[in-house]
């Protein structure tokens, strides 16, 4: 790889003194460089897009991280700044703390066990079959499912009167009438098995491309020497997919921490308090009592959690997946 | 040179801005403030009104657009919204000041943030041009406590209340005592009980009754009586239980315990008028004791510490359960053959005290048609109007009409009890953070009906959070 990069960057270095030297006659190739007209065309072409994704992402951003420092009422009245009161509050209060921890807990349980769950499906489904591509086609069902219409059968599944799972728990022997979601533990399973069955899919589509287009060579060779199957898993199926995974686990991680619906719908944060994620916290202060500078104040410390977050995770996993670090 | 025009430019351009600013501020001025109602206002093609689904009988109004055109010559446009979309849309119409709709729909948890937006109506029920059916629309034919409770406020201090709420509604007694008028009283819900009369007016039920506990069964008027006869009726083994609960988190669990706050001699709007909770008293343990007794008891059905209202409405259509409390009127599915519904106000321990909450039909303050939404709302909202609409299951807000409905009404049992319970209903707090409250409160009771804490130390706990969240809006 440093072999062929040195040349590269020579390329590009020469072409910059080039250009700024004012001898646009030839490229290293022989085109012309090209004009200021012609280097602006592109960005003429994708500024209404760009300044419509600055009106949709950066203002909004910019109005959170004002807002959190004020106490503006969402109809009128007089606000005014308040300082780092709204990330004090959203720091220090007991039920944010919990409401913080319980999120990363669900989300690293929930993204952990699908991974794993994920990759065991993408193994089997990996070969090119009539009978995988059908396979394939079911996983892509549950992902498909809105997450608030999955969440309404799931409730209605459990409902421990009339619900599926407490008829069928009864025919094999168990209790009936178990109120799954009327107890945190249980709640919390649930929670995690329905986000399972509707994002495992996600992760073993990705790992089955990933598997898919990895070279045949390695396995060959290796069969060759006689390897086992595990050894050829350990040694080469795995250290080639770790790019993938990582493609996948840092996805769904920032996907699972966007999960809302199925925890309103389910348990609206019960019972008692013990599945308040901190999204459905925010939906409560910030739409429901529209305390919107509290709210502002909770989402910015849940995004630099999360920005401080991923790059670390990037960088864990980044480096497991440099062939050379391995 | 080129600075110089540039700067006879950008003084043209801040004049113009300002110019603009000052026409859209006077604008603004002119169709937002609250000048004199007029008889002769310009009659718009159409009028706009934001409303709910089946929570307030969206079907009930929406079958009265045809008669409000006949009758005005204008199209009364009905946007519907389910509870939470809507109350998003609601507070985010005057966040933005908006004068899209002209009526808007208002749940009373909402009305103290919302009340500054609201178009006072005294003036324009003291009108005499625009009440032609009637002196200020006849709102003293409302119930006087539903009424007060929906609609009077004290604009610059919506926490307080009218100091007297049994008297007949009149404008400007109203407007005299610092107060005014917000809205027209839509749909009023209260906690009423809902049982199976087929299985209360059943001899053997009857005669088990009475070899079991020595008396004869008849309708729970006391809580005790209630918690025995769900006893009673309690048969797992036959998909039988005797009464719900509404033990899930949420604004239902909350009510629930505000009727047996209520009923046991407490303060069922859960907060004073200088923001002070008052729901962790002794008055306030018994009632959660004895919620959580119940909940706990096996004579509701499984599933009720995670239930909501639209649960146990289920639960009891379905035949699950032999009694109910509840907010409206309840069918039974057809799998319960035979099976009739009657219904009777709530229990009551030292006093009677339903929650109740109604919504109301409010003029917005940017509207640029304020009087003919007035007169659209006071249309809407008269006898003659809801006396129709009781066709499609309304809540009345009015006396009359309650009177007259006959007893060869097929809900007539059930409004006779509405009508009953909403003259001794109770509301909530006015906070302008009520959901907050109602959110504590509603984890204290789910946490004492699953076992998890004690009545008293759940209640503590959430009065002490409730206590923080009113100091920190400032009350």
């Amino acid at each position: 790889m440093k072999a062929t990069a040195a040349p590269l960057d020579a390329t590009l270095t020469v072409d910059a003194s080039r250009r700024a030297d004012g001898l646009a006659t030839a490229g290293p190739r022989g085109r012309k460089p090209l004009t200021w007209k012609k280097r602006s065309t592109p960005w003429v072409y994708m500024a209404p897009a760009m300044f419509v994704l600055l009106l949709m992402t950066v203002a909004p951003a910019i109005f959170i991280f004002y807002s959190a420092f004020r106490n503006d009422k969402i109809l009128g009245g007089v606000g005014k700044f308040v300082g780092l009161d709204n990330f004090i509050t959203a720091v220090t209060n007991a039920s944010v703390q919990h409401a913080f921890l319980i999120t990363f807990g669900f989300v690293a349980v929930a993204v952990i066990l699908e991974m794993i769950l994920g990759f065991a499906l993408a193994l089997p489904l990996a070969a090119q079959t009539r009978a995988n591509k059908v396979g394939a086609a079911l996983m892509l069902l549950p992902f498909a499912v809105t997450p608030a219409v999955a969440a309404m059968v799931f409730k209605q599944l459990l409902n421990p009167n009339y619900g599926w799972l407490g008829y069928y728990l009864g025919v094999f022997g168990f209790p009936k009438g178990v109120d799954l979601l009327g107890d945190p533990t249980s709640a919390w399973i649930v929670l995690v098995i329905l986000d399972m069955w509707q994002w495992t899919p996600f992760i073993a589509l990705i790992l089955m491309a990933g598997l898919q287009s990895l070279p045949g060579e390695p396995r060959e060779a290796a069969m060759v020497d006689g390897a086992t199957p595990w050894q050829m898993f350990r040694h080469i199926t795995f250290p080639a997919m770790v790019p993938f995974i990582a493609i996948a686990a840092v996805l769904r991680t920032i996907q699972a921490f966007k999960t809302f619906d199925s925890f309103k719908i389910l348990t609206g944060g019960g019972p008692g308090e013990s599945t308040e994620i901190i999204n459905l916290g925010i939906f409560r202060v910030g739409l429901q009592s529209f305390n919107v500078g509290l709210a502002c104040a909770l989402g910015v410390v849940f995004l630099i959690i999360l920005s401080l977050l991923i790059p670390f995770m990037l960088r864990i996993i980044g480096r497991r997946a440099d062939p050379e670090e391995m | 040179m080129i600075r110089s025009l540039d700067r006879v430019k950008r003084s043209r351009i801040v004049a113009g801005l300002g110019a603009a600013l000052t026409v859209t501020l006077l604008a603004t001025a002119c169709t937002g403030g609250s000048s004199a109602p007029s008889a002769a206002a310009a009659k718009p093609a159409e009028l706009r009104m934001l409303y709910t689904t089946d929570e307030a009988n969206s079907a009930a109004v929406a079958s009265l657009v045809p008669q409000f055109k006949e009758k005005f010559g204008i199209d009364l446009k009905i946007d519907n919204q389910p509870y939470d979309a809507l109350q998003q849309k609601v507070f985010s119409e005057f966040a933005s000041s908006s004068s899209y709709y002209d009526i808007v729909v208002v749940d009373t948890p909402w009305a103290p943030a919302l009340v500054q937006n609201l178009e006072p109506l005294s003036q324009y029920l003291e009108n005499g041009a625009l009440n032609p059916d009637g002196p200020q629309s006849n709102v003293g034919d409302f119930i006087p406590k539903v009424f007060y409770d929906t609609a009077v406020y004290n604009v610059d201090s919506p926490i307080k209340r009218y100091p007297d709420p049994t008297a007949k509604p009149d404008a400007s007694a109203i407007k005299n005592a610092g107060f005014d008028v917000y809205g027209m009283p839509v749909q009023s819900n209260v906690a009423v009980m809902a049982y199976r009369s087929d299985l209360f007016n059943d001899p053997a039920q009857k005669a088990n009754f009475k070899a079991k506990y020595g008396k004869d069964l008849t309708v729970p008027k006391t809580w005790d009586d209630y918690a025995q006869v769900a006893e009673f009726f309690t048969q797992p083994d036959k998909k039988l239980y005797g009464t719900t609960v509404m033990a899930g988190v949420g604004d239902w669990a909350t009510d629930d315990f505000k009727t047996l706050l209520a009923s046991q001699g407490g303060d069922g709007t859960l907060a004073d008028q200088n923001g002070k909770p008052t729901f962790d008293t002794p008055e306030g343990v018994q009632a959660l004791d004895y919620y959580a007794k119940l909940a706990q008891s096996g004579h509701v059905p499984p599933g009720s510490t995670s239930a909501d209202w639209g649960t146990t409405a289920e639960s009891f259509g379905s035949g699950l359960t032999a009694m109910t409390i509840n907010y409206h009127d309840l069918k039974l599915g057809d799998n319960v053959k035979g099976g009739t519904i009657g219904y009777a106000p709530v229990p009551i321990a030292k006093a009677a005290g339903p929650h109740f909450g109604t919504w109301m039909l409010s003029v917005n303050k940017n509207s640029k048609n304020k009087e003919w939404a007035y007169q659209a709302v006071s249309w809407l909202t008269a006898a003659e109007q809801q006396t129709t609409m009781t066709a499609k299951s309304l809540h009345p807000s009015r006396t009359s009409v309650f009177a007259s409905i006959k007893s060869d009404n097929p809900l007539a049992p059930f409004y006779h009890t509405l009508g009953k319970s909403l003259a001794e209903g109770v509301g909530r707090a006015r906070l302008t953070n009520y959901t907050e409250l109602s959110h504590e409160v509603a984890v204290a009771v789910n946490k004492a009906a699953t076992g998890a804490s004690s009545p008293s130390d759940a209640l503590k706990s959430a009065s002490d959070k409730v206590s923080a969240l009113l100091k920190s809006a400032g009350y």
